[in-house]
């Protein structure tokens, strides 16, 4: 086992490693900007170094200083949380020449799957139901009319190098695909540094159900169900729950054996989540594989009472899988909500700021990831996630029952946050009915007056 | 600032049971935190904010002596060196004058041997890290006597 451990992110995931770190007897290092001198993640580490400015690039994203870091520690492994660097294939690859672990897959599976384009055709191979579209990268009009022709529209242009629900259009007829087209180009290769787009199918109003795996270096893979994520808002889960509401055990059984068969096919090591869309029709199609912990990993936590954030370290530093499918078992509801420092009745504008109060929830069923203190000043330079309140049931009613009493207790003073959207959500009747897609929120939006 | 000034701040922190004290002055950043002193995460929540407690400095004299000094920073996380290579005598030392355009050592970071520039003009009174020990963005790595 690892006796030490670089923490390459910051905020809330941060704090969720350096807790997964202590419980396991491994000492923590945690790197920090100029902004995060105070946070929390700093302050929970056993030793912390800061490597740069504020800006991103400067700091969470500039390898060399977290490299450096590393070896000033003398640290055995790295965890790169979500985000900035944990799908950065070039990181890894700098990792195992600097004969650190990098905690997740290998940097060429980490490619594969980074290029969306490329995963879905490894799905294809591995008999995975993918979503129709393009093979591949669509150069020009030409291409692209001929694979209208085949799937119909409405379709949507999406950036190969891209992911997180950034650079895409949709188009719904000739004279708006041209002109997608190029828009969708310009914009990938802004964002992505990569012009490449793809195509598919554009579903209106789907489902978001995506799968958890597990996979050690042996060959050994699990599955740990289902998280339905279609509470969205601009292609940004704002909610999450674990089981979905919409799925059947039967669909549920093909989607996971679809999912095992993908981590197989391309030699999936650590912890990883397979994304599916659901038609109206409960039929699901592969959209893409994200090669790391995510944000949501919380509810799966919650209702297989599983440390993934655990199973990860103990993955990288060679050990077998400790879980069995046969006995792996769900166990009630989980719901997650999203607490960013955003205003709901503003057009969720980010809000940074100082946190001049905070009163955190509590009590049974309920668990808050947060790096959040009264005090704390909110940077304006990263995301605006300030924590992750979940709350389980034995059932979803039940879950549903607790997230309500549980945002009522959470109290921040000094800085707008999304809670208000959150009440409103689950007191409302189409969520608490289960049958919503992922343009929920924007009729919620709508119907709230909320711009 | 030295040993002798650092034992004086934890004095007056101790005789005023302060849990905290910050000083930033002409680019020298002191933090000094008492063990105790942790985030409200589980305690009972108080109206104050967590703000560190900024105490004047210690002496007249010192505050004098402060405001002529400035300080090159490390602009990056790496391994410091005071000189080009281990044979070769230290770009700089106390005593030497400087200009913004001096390369006053190495920082390196995955074997690539930066040279920092000191930025300001002056006389370097103080070398403040040792050769080969890692330093932190921002951490102070000359006092100089400014221009």
């Amino acid at each position: 086992m690892f006796e030490r451990i670089l923490i390459a992110n910051r905020g809330e995931i941060a704090v969720r490693i350096i807790r997964a770190c202590k419980e396991l007897g491994i000492q923590t290092v945690a790197v920090y900007s100029k902004a995060d001198e105070r946070s929390m993640h700093v302050q929970l580490a056993d030793s912390a170094i800061c490597i740069g400015n504020s800006a991103s690039a400067e700091s969470y994203l500039h390898v060399p200083s977290i490299i450096k870091a590393a070896e000033i520690f003398d640290v055995e492994a790295i965890h790169p949380g979500y985000g900035f660097l944990a799908e950065d294939a070039h990181f890894a690859e700098i990792c195992e020449s600097c004969r650190v672990v990098f905690i997740g897959p290998s940097p060429e599976v980490i490619r594969r799957m980074g290029d969306k384009a490329e995963a879905i055709r490894a799905a294809k191979s591995a008999g995975v139901p993918v979503i129709p579209g393009s093979d591949g990268i669509v150069a020009d009009k030409t291409e692209a009319l001929k694979v209208v022709e085949r799937i119909k529209y409405p379709v949507i242009i999406k950036a190969a190098a891209g992911g997180g629900g950034r650079g895409m259009r949709v188009a719904h007829t000739d004279v708006a695909l041209t002109s997608a087209l190029q828009m969708a180009q310009a914009e990938a290769e802004a964002a992505f540094g990569n012009p490449a787009v793809y195509i598919e199918k554009y579903l209106e109003n789907p489902r978001h159900v995506e799968i958890q795996v597990l996979a050690d270096a042996r060959g050994n893979a699990v599955h740990l169900g289902e998280r339905d994520c279609s509470v969205q808002r601009r292609h940004q889960k704002l909610i999450e729950e674990s089981p979905s509401p919409a799925i059947t055990p039967s669909i549920r059984r093909a989607m996971t054996k679809a999912a095992l068969k993908l981590v197989q096919e391309v030699g999936y090591v650590n912890a990883g989540t397979i994304e599916f869309l659901l038609d109206k029709d409960n039929n699901f199609c592969f959209i893409e594989m994200n090669a790391r912990i995510q944000v949501e990993h919380t509810v799966t936590e919650m209702v297989y009472g599983v440390d993934l954030i655990k199973e990860q370290i103990r993955i990288a530093a060679g050990e077998r899988l400790s879980l069995d499918q046969r006995t792996i078992r769900p166990n009630g509801h989980a719901i997650e909500c999203r607490i960013n420092a955003e205003d709901p009745a503003n057009g969720f504008k980010p809000c940074p700021g100082t946190i001049d109060f905070c009163s955190l929830p509590g009590g049974p069923n309920v668990r808050v990831d947060s790096h959040i203190y009264s005090g704390y000043v909110v940077p304006p330079h990263y995301d605006s996630l300030l924590g992750k309140l979940i709350a389980w049931g034995r059932d979803r009613r039940e879950a549903i029952g607790t997230m309500r009493r549980a945002l009522d207790e959470f109290y921040v003073a000094g800085v707008a946050t999304t809670v208000p959207f959150h009440k409103h959500v689950m007191h409302h009747p189409r969520f608490v009915s289960g049958m919503f897609g992922n343009h929920f929120v924007d009729e919620v939006v709508r119907d709230q007056g909320w711009a | 600032m030295d040993l002798d000034e650092i034992r004086q701040i934890l004095q007056l922190m101790d005789e005023n049971n302060l849990a905290e004290f910050e000083l930033e002055r002409d680019g020298l950043r002191i933090a000094l935190r008492k063990a105790v002193a942790v985030p409200a995460i589980t305690a009972v929540p108080v109206p104050q904010t967590a703000a560190p407690a900024q105490a004047a400095p210690a002496q007249p004299t010192e505050a004098k002596d402060e405001g002529k000094f400035a300080y090159v920073t490390s602009p990056m996380v790496g391994t410091f060196y005071v000189a080009p290579s281990p044979d070769s005598p230290p770009f700089v030392s106390a005593g030497d004058t400087v200009t913004k355009d001096t390369v006053v050592c190495i920082v390196e970071a995955m074997k690539v041997m930066n040279e920092i520039k000191a930025e300001l003009d002056g006389t370097v009174v103080e070398v403040l890290v040792e050769n080969a020990e890692p330093v932190e963005y921002g951490e102070p790595l000359f006092r100089v006597e400014a221009a």
